[in-house]
């Protein structure tokens, strides 16, 4: 009995710690060539969410003696990271200013390991649509988001819309698999530089927190597209976007907390069918000290549990 | 014993006949009567009229919302899924004053869920055809559901977000695209080359070309730092027609091709002495995050990284010879440069068969049309 209850322990720890070392699932954003051909359900949770990922079966199975062995190899490399992390805390001082008007570079395309940084999704990965994307090298040497959207809903009585295809970073990490976020403060603005196809993407910054009503927590903008052969630098205050949860708009918006930023994409899902190119040269940020607005958007006192319920 | 079996055999015999009609009228004798399927013309007029029809059937509108979701499936048949007012019209289908809730509870319950979920998606469909709710229809909803109910927060939400978002794109498009393929084109090119505020786009026919083939017209943009640029390209080295490249405007797919050139060569030794990018950031002093240095930029858009572009255009047939003509037409406007350099066509072939995917296992029949229509 006492044995049976200690690998229900086991496993309780395995499936509400997907983060922690001793874990042994690992997470599909670090090999997402797999292909899943079924998926469980995307069930509502009225009270509490149970998973991260809302029920889609991302894990990859693995043998305790596979997981011995992939722990070890990583071992090197995480002592090595760690080595650093000291390192730096003894040399570095802390980051006060940002440069006005001088962008940091946070990905630049031009190198095809910096594409390994991201993944991505579309509707067909968990057979909901038929929509397929990849995110490769263009002929030009640069990112290239592209693919074919494809609105048709597939006929399981289950799925009422599709068509959607996005990238997304990666988890950052310190060493030995400690989550970590991005910290952005110093900087108000999101800086791109973007070839697309004259359609409109939805910029994504993700800012998941420790409790299970912000993992799904995203702050959306439009990143609008010229078209045609020549480069453009679209500029986006953080002011700008908003919040969303699973991707309804929130009626109580809040600005981004910059220190949480956990990850960032861009989603391609304008209900247009046809094939998508977007090529991206860098995506930067930078400070920008004429632009003083915290929050772009104005909300206003309504009668009780109207809004927000 | 006698009598329970004759009683027997009559409810049997009864029973097995009952289930026998039964059967039988299910058959034959119900008729199914969809009014937007026999209707034979397919417009506004007559959507509007099937509403009207539904509502003069009966005082007490019942089955109204399975009349309205089957509205709703059929919008994109009659053509009306971005007007107003036959969204309007489908919500003035619900009746009015007996959804209201009477007290807390009934407000806090959802009152009547069916009815107000199906108002809820009806406020949905709007929203993804890119309709905007008005007043009117707010005093509509106020009347049907109150002001707590759940078709209300949507319309609220609605009328919060959707025009924040309506005039935000910095390329503006007209609410109507035009439907001649030359006027779209234009708007694409006009687009495209906005970058530079000198372009000049130009509209010409392939006709003035003597030996052309097609007999088309051609949306050609061309800028006075382009044509410098053309007339400066080596003469030896050829230019390059490529594409086809495509433009979204809105769901319109314009394609374009593009006259490419040699970039020139990066000027040797002109640096500002004051420039201070170059320098290497000393270790110690705090303040960034990834790295400063940007890809460089060349000094004219024009010149981009797989060569400088010359020219854009579009053409009616996007043949070769009509590119061919095309090129002939810069010749003759503006360009001599054109009948020495030589000019070379890579045309990728646009990938017509996409194969589609389909969910259920492809049918016989089908799979026997395929090799006909391939024969």
């Amino acid at each position: 009995m006492a044995l049976f209850r200690n690998t229900s322990i086991i496993n309780f720890c395995k499936t509400y710690r997907q983060y922690s070392v001793l874990c042994k699932k690992v997470n599909t954003d670090l090999c997402y060539n797999k292909s899943c051909s079924v998926i469980v359900n995307t069930q509502r949770w009225l009270f509490w969410e149970k998973d991260r990922k809302g029920g889609y079966n991302t894990e990859i199975k693995m043998s305790n003696w596979e997981h011995l062995k992939n722990g070890y190899k990583e071992l090197k490399k995480e002592l090595k990271l760690f080595g650093q992390e000291v390192k730096e805390l003894f040399e570095m001082d802390p980051v006060l200013i940002a440069r006005p008007g001088e962008t940091d570079v946070v990905w630049c395309f031009n190198d095809p390991s910096v594409l390994d940084k991201f993944v991505t999704t579309s509707d067909s990965d968990h057979n909901e649509g038929f929509s397929s994307c990849s995110f490769e090298m263009s002929p030009a040497g640069r990112g290239n988001f592209h693919g074919y959207l494809d609105t048709r809903v597939p006929k399981d009585g289950r799925i009422k819309k599709a068509g959607y295809c996005g990238i997304r970073s990666k988890i950052i990490r310190k060493s030995f698999k400690r989550a970590t976020t991005y910290d952005w403060h110093l900087y108000n603005t999101l800086v791109l530089k973007i070839r697309g196809d004259g359609r409109s993407y939805l910029l994504n910054i993700s800012c998941e927190g420790y409790y299970d009503i912000t993992w799904n927590d995203i702050y959306h903008y439009v990143l609008y597209t010229r078209g045609g052969p020549y480069w453009q630098i679209a500029k986006i205050p953080f002011s700008k976007f908003v919040l969303g949860s699973k991707g309804r708009l929130q009626d109580k918006q809040t600005r981004i907390r910059f220190d949480r930023v956990t990850h960032f994409g861009i989603s391609c899902g304008d209900k247009i069918d046809g094939r998508f190119n977007l090529e991206i040269e860098y995506i930067g940020l930078e400070f920008d000290p004429t632009h003083d607005e915290e929050f772009a958007y104005e909300m206003y006192r309504t009668d009780k549990y109207i809004v927000g319920v | 014993m006698m009598a329970t079996k004759i009683l027997w055999n009559i409810m049997k015999t009864k029973s097995s006949n009952i289930m026998f009609k039964r059967w039988e009228s299910s058959e034959k004798r119900v008729a199914m009567h969809d009014p937007f399927v026999t209707q034979p013309k397919k417009n506004k007029k007559t959507y509007l009229e099937v509403i009207k029809m539904f509502e003069d059937q009966d005082n007490r509108r019942r089955g109204h919302v399975e009349f309205v979701y089957a509205a709703l499936a059929k919008m994109k048949e009659f053509g009306v899924q971005k007007d107003l007012e036959v969204y309007k019209a489908l919500v003035d289908v619900f009746p009015k004053g007996k959804f209201i809730p009477q007290n807390i509870f009934q407000a806090e319950f959802m009152h009547y869920p069916k009815q107000q979920q199906c108002a809820v998606d009806l406020l949905e469909q709007m929203e993804d055809n890119k309709v905007i709710p008005d007043t009117e229809m707010e005093q509509m909803l106020l009347n049907i559901f109150g002001n707590r109910g759940i078709p209300l927060r949507k319309y609220w939400r609605m009328m919060y977000w959707m025009p924040k978002f309506k005039n935000l794109s910095p390329w503006y498009l007209p609410d109507e695209m035009p439907s001649d393929t030359m006027m779209l084109a234009k708007l694409a090119i006009e687009r495209i080359t906005s970058v530079d505020p000198d372009t000049k786009v130009n509209v010409w026919q392939t006709e003035e070309i003597e030996v052309s083939l097609d007999k088309t017209w051609i949306v050609s943009a061309q800028s006075e730092a382009q044509k410098i640029l053309l007339s400066e390209q080596p003469i030896d080295e050829p230019l390059v027609v490529r594409g086809p490249y495509d433009v979204y405007l809105r769901d319109q797919i314009v394609t374009y091709f593009l006259l490419l050139g040699k970039t020139r060569a990066d000027p040797k030794d002109d640096r500002d002495p004051d420039d201070v990018s170059d320098i290497e950031k000393p270790p110690g002093i705090p303040g960034y995050i990834g790295s400063t240095k940007l890809p460089a930029v060349k000094c004219t858009v024009h010149e981009q990284d797989d060569g400088t572009i010359v020219s854009v255009c579009a053409t009616g047939t996007s043949s070769r010879d009509s590119l061919l003509s095309w090129i002939r037409l810069l010749e003759k406007y503006g360009n001599p440069i054109l009948s020495t350099v030589p000019v070379i066509f890579t045309l990728t072939a646009p990938p017509n068969d996409l194969s589609i995917q389909e969910t259920q296992p492809v049918a016989q029949d089908d799979a026997s049309e395929k090799t006909k229509s391939n024969e």
